[in-house]
């Protein structure tokens, strides 16, 4: 999965929007605000203004009430007293006006109360002074009284009024104070910010614009592999499909459909339409396996048959693999191999080997049964020939006795004939019997066997420690008998044999050429002799079955003992080697595996 | 040496070889009284017929009809009243594999067939001299292997 | 469960026959191993029946001097092979000074009577006890060839061969087998 690139990026992307976004919000937020303030103070700017002509209305109405009741005092004509008249009503509803206006301020409204208390003062100071003005009821001195009193509330009033003007002012002014700070202090801040969101969305931009850009690659290559994928599949006869656990949603590759004999995408898979096409004999192991699949996360390769629409059948070979993806949602991956030919190729080679092996054991047994069949009448011609006592032969003519001496040793030669291919054979027929035995036993088993022969020729063995190991018993005591034998038989004349037989531990990695290297340690035993030795360039060929290097009549012989050995030592998965330089000796070199 | 005659009892289908063995009894210093059988039926009807008497030594060809020597050998090791016959095995085949498989059966001797008739006395010779040791000097019969050529 | 016994052949033989003896109410005085006295003069007939009493059990009267003579040396022979301290011994000495007789006269005896040597003889008796002592005692064939004063392993396995035909593993292997056969 090395090639899906990690777009980490997307992440900090995602940050960079959220800041953009929240500078932006907090952008608006400010704009909102400085939009409510500038309303709030032209509001208060309006109910400032407000305060101040109803209070100069106020202030006029008892301006024209004093002056209508000074023209009626002059000229006693009632139509100088309507003015007064209506002043009244209007300083009420000025009046009412203004207690609205500054409901929410308690100064103004004590203000408002102190006023509205020096008006009613002055009202009554008007009837007072229109009540001594009467010529029926005229009193100069209370007059003047009044007529002054209602001077000094004049007074009083424009005092109250222009304190109330004032109040409305300097609040007015002050508010407007603190707004001009506000928004003085805002828009370098918000540019500002504006920038750095302006900066952030760039940021993110570019970002995006790199991704795309190696996702375009990443897309290509992909693309790419997935083709060589689809193209392996096709030249390598397997499939994939994948079964989304969770979804139960299923996906063929292209070859899986072409395995199975169809075009691509013929059908939308689901679960059983691949067990139909499973030949019915392993229907049911084919299910149960893809049971255990989920169960045990994955399978062993399992063997079965499809049959394709065409009724073709197709040997397959499939495993399986439960995956957890980094969404943690769990897919199963298939893999179907198309083994028919492997498997057609498998049989023919089965059936191959068994005739292999039967005509290898009718040879065997063939072998066995002439050697062994062929031994009686020879024994027969022997002992006869042993019966004949010596004045038997007294009476025969010269011939006669040197053709029964003849017949004697051309049978004795096919007794050894005989022998030794039945022995031959029997290192093919005995049972394999493998027993853990002391090598030294065995070579001890061996020299007892030759023990005169040995003696015959003074011949000296030396033997070194040699190892316990799983062996046909008998087959390397007749190996030990052989290459001893071997090495008796071809001497050096009038030199006694000297047979010198070491073991060592080796690794197989040292001897790759021809040592099974599935075993890694195997045991070495060379035997060297002084003997005549042999032209090294034979030291293949004399191991093969009947081949003689000196004349029967120079060395009695079948040629069958080395060949006994390669037999016995191939039987243990072990090897055999010769080598020698003549006239100085020859080196047998058995290997024998741990 | 001994009182009475040793009694040898040989099963063998091969007309020559009961030649062979019958002459070299004769000619053996030792007093013997040699009985034939032809197959394993005509052995296992001898022996178990209550007239005859034991052998002291059986000699037994593998190789036979109607019933093989090994056959016959697990039989005899079967019966308590036959079980202590001394058994030598008397074949033409040297395999290793059959001269330990009857030596586990139970054969005392193995003698491979020689084809040599003074061999064939040498033997014989032998396997009565080791018998009469083995009878006569208490020695343990179940140990008693021995293997000629 | 399963025991292995080692016996000593002679006291079991001596001692059954000694019961047989008493029952057969005859007045004995034991000689040696094998050699009775009987105290009685019994007549040919008391005598016959003896024999025949006797036959059934193993027990065989030995009749002639020299049969006597051959038993004797074969006694000897099993002593000196199962003596412990056997080493100690040359075997025609060991028997000249045993039996009173000079060692050729002893050979010539037991060849006359067994048509075998008395070399023969000691070899079986001492591959026999090397018998006993690979399946009763489990030796390792090197103890064995020590014991029996054998010069060396090869010696031994060589005697051991050329004596039964076999070789002592192979002997080993198959006693083992018809163990396992039994069971």
């Amino acid at each position: 999965m090395k090639w899906i690139p990690n777009f980490n990026s997307s992440n900090s992307l995602r940050v960079i929007f959220v800041i953009a976004v929240f500078i932006l919000l907090f952008l608006s937020s400010i704009a909102y605000k400085h939009n409510q303030d500038l309303n709030e103070s032209s509001k208060l700017a309006m109910h400032t203004y407000e305060i101040n002509i109803q209070l100069e209305r106020l202030m006029s109405a008892i301006k024209d009430a004093e002056t209508g009741q000074r023209g009626y005092i002059i000229t006693r004509n009632n139509r100088f007293l309507t003015p007064y008249l209506y002043s009244r009503d209007k300083v009420n509803a000025s009046f009412v006006t203004l207690k609205k206006l500054t409901v929410d301020n308690a100064v103004q409204q004590k203000n408002l109360e102190n006023l509205f208390k020096l008006i009613i003062q002055r009202f009554v100071s008007f009837e007072n002074c229109l009540k001594y003005s009467d010529p029926k009821t005229y009193d100069k001195r209370k007059l003047d009284n009044h007529m002054f009193g209602g001077r000094i509330l004049m007074e009083n009033i424009r005092f109250q009024v222009d304190k109330m003007n004032d109040i409305e002012r300097k609040y007015l002014k002050k508010r407007l104070e603190i707004y001009d700070q506000e928004i003085s202090l805002s828009p370098v801040f918000s540019i500002s910010l504006f920038l750095t969101a302006l900066l952030f969305i760039l940021l993110a931009y570019r970002q995006i614009s790199r991704d795309f850009q190696r996702l375009k690659l990443f897309n290509k290559q992909l693309l790419i592999s997935g083709g060589l994928m689809a193209e392996s599949e096709i030249i390598g006869k397997f499939s994939t499909w994948q079964w989304e656990l969770d979804s139960h949603k299923i996906t063929y590759s292209d070859n899986q459909y072409r395995l199975l004999g169809v075009t691509p995408n013929s059908f939308v898979p689901v679960i059983e339409t691949f067990l139909d096409f499973v030949h019915p004999d392993d229907r049911a192991a084919v299910s149960e396996s893809m049971d255990k699949i989920i169960e045990k996360k994955n399978l062993p390769f399992i063997y079965y048959k499809i049959v394709r629409p065409n009724n073709e059948i197709r040997y397959f070979k499939s495993t399986g693999k439960l995956l957890t993806d980094q969404q943690g949602s769990k897919i199963l991956l298939g893999i179907n191999f198309d083994i028919t030919d492997e498997h057609l190729l498998n049989i023919e080679l089965q059936e191959r080997n068994r005739e292999l092996e039967k005509s290898n054991k009718e040879l065997a047994s063939f072998n066995h049964v002439a050697s062994h069949d062929l031994q009686e009448p020879l024994r027969k011609i022997q002992t006869f020939i042993s019966r004949v006592s010596e004045a038997d032969k007294a009476v025969m003519s010269e011939s006669g006795r040197d053709y029964i001496s003849k017949i004697a040793v051309s049978a004795k030669r096919m007794r050894v004939l005989i022998d030794d291919l039945l022995l031959f054979s029997r290192t093919n027929t005995t049972k394999k019997e493998f027993i853990k035995s002391n090598l030294n036993e065995l070579l001890q088993n061996a020299e007892s066997e030759l023990a005169e022969v040995i003696h015959e020729n003074k011949a000296v063995i030396k033997a070194s420690k040699m190892p316990k190991l799983e062996v046909i018993p008998y087959q390397i005591e007749q190996l030990f008998i052989n290459l001893i034998g071997n090495s008796l038989k071809y001497n050096k004349a009038g030199v006694p044999p000297e047979i010198s037989i070491e073991s060592e531990k080796v690794l197989s990695s040292d001897y790759p050429e021809f040592l099974e290297q599935s075993v890694k340690k195997f045991h070495k035993i060379t035997f060297t002799d002084n003997g005549m030795g042999f032209d090294p360039q034979f030291k293949e060929t004399i191991f093969i079955l009947f081949q003689r290097l000196h004349s029967k009549t120079d060395y009695p012989g079948t040629g069958i003992g080395l060949a006994i050995c390669k037999k016995i030592v191939e039987n243990h998965k072990g090897h055999i080697l010769a080598d020698s330089t003549p006239n100085v000796g020859s080196v047998f070199t058995v290997f024998l595996p741990e | 040496m001994q009182k009475n005659a040793l009694n040898i009892l040989l099963a063998d289908d091969d007309e020559d070889d009961r030649l062979f063995f019958k002459d070299a009894f004769e000619e053996i210093k030792i007093q013997t009284k040699v009985q034939f059988v032809h197959d394993g039926m005509q052995l296992m009807d001898h022996l178990l017929d209550p007239e005859n008497k034991l052998p002291d030594i059986l000699f037994l060809d593998l190789n036979m009809p109607k019933k093989t020597g090994k056959e016959c050998l697990i039989e005899i090791k079967k019966s308590d009243r036959l079980k202590n016959i001394i058994i030598a095995i008397y074949s033409t085949s040297s395999s290793e594999e059959d001269i330990e498989d009857t030596f586990v059966q139970g054969a005392n001797i193995y003698i491979k067939k020689p084809s040599d008739f003074n061999t064939l006395k040498k033997i014989i010779n032998e396997v009565v001299t080791v018998n009469w040791h083995y009878h006569t000097s208490g020695l343990n019969r179940d140990n008693f292997l021995l293997r000629l050529k | 469960m399963k025991l292995f016994i080692k016996f000593d052949i002679n006291t079991i033989c001596s001692l059954y026959l000694k019961q047989n003896l008493e029952e057969q109410n005859v007045n004995f005085k034991t000689l040696g191993f094998g050699e009775i006295e009987i105290e009685d003069n019994l007549n040919v007939e008391a005598l016959e029946a003896l024999k025949e009493n006797l036959a059934p059990h193993g027990f065989e009267v030995v009749e002639n001097q020299k049969s006597v003579l051959v038993q004797k040396i074969k006694d000897a022979i099993i002593e000196l092979v199962f003596l412990e301290d056997s080493n100690n011994y040359k075997s025609s000495v060991f028997l000249a000074e045993k039996l009173n007789h000079s060692y050729g006269y002893l050979s010539n005896v037991f060849s006359e009577v067994t048509y075998s040597s008395i070399e023969n003889f000691i070899i079986l008796q001492k591959i026999e006890r090397a018998k006993q002592l690979i399946i009763i005692n489990e030796m390792s064939l090197t103890e064995i060839a020590f014991l029996l004063n054998y010069s060396s392993v090869a010696h031994l396995s060589t005697q051991f061969k050329n004596t039964t035909g076999i070789t002592p593993s192979a002997f080993q292997r198959i006693i083992k087998k018809r163990r396992e056969n039994l069971k």
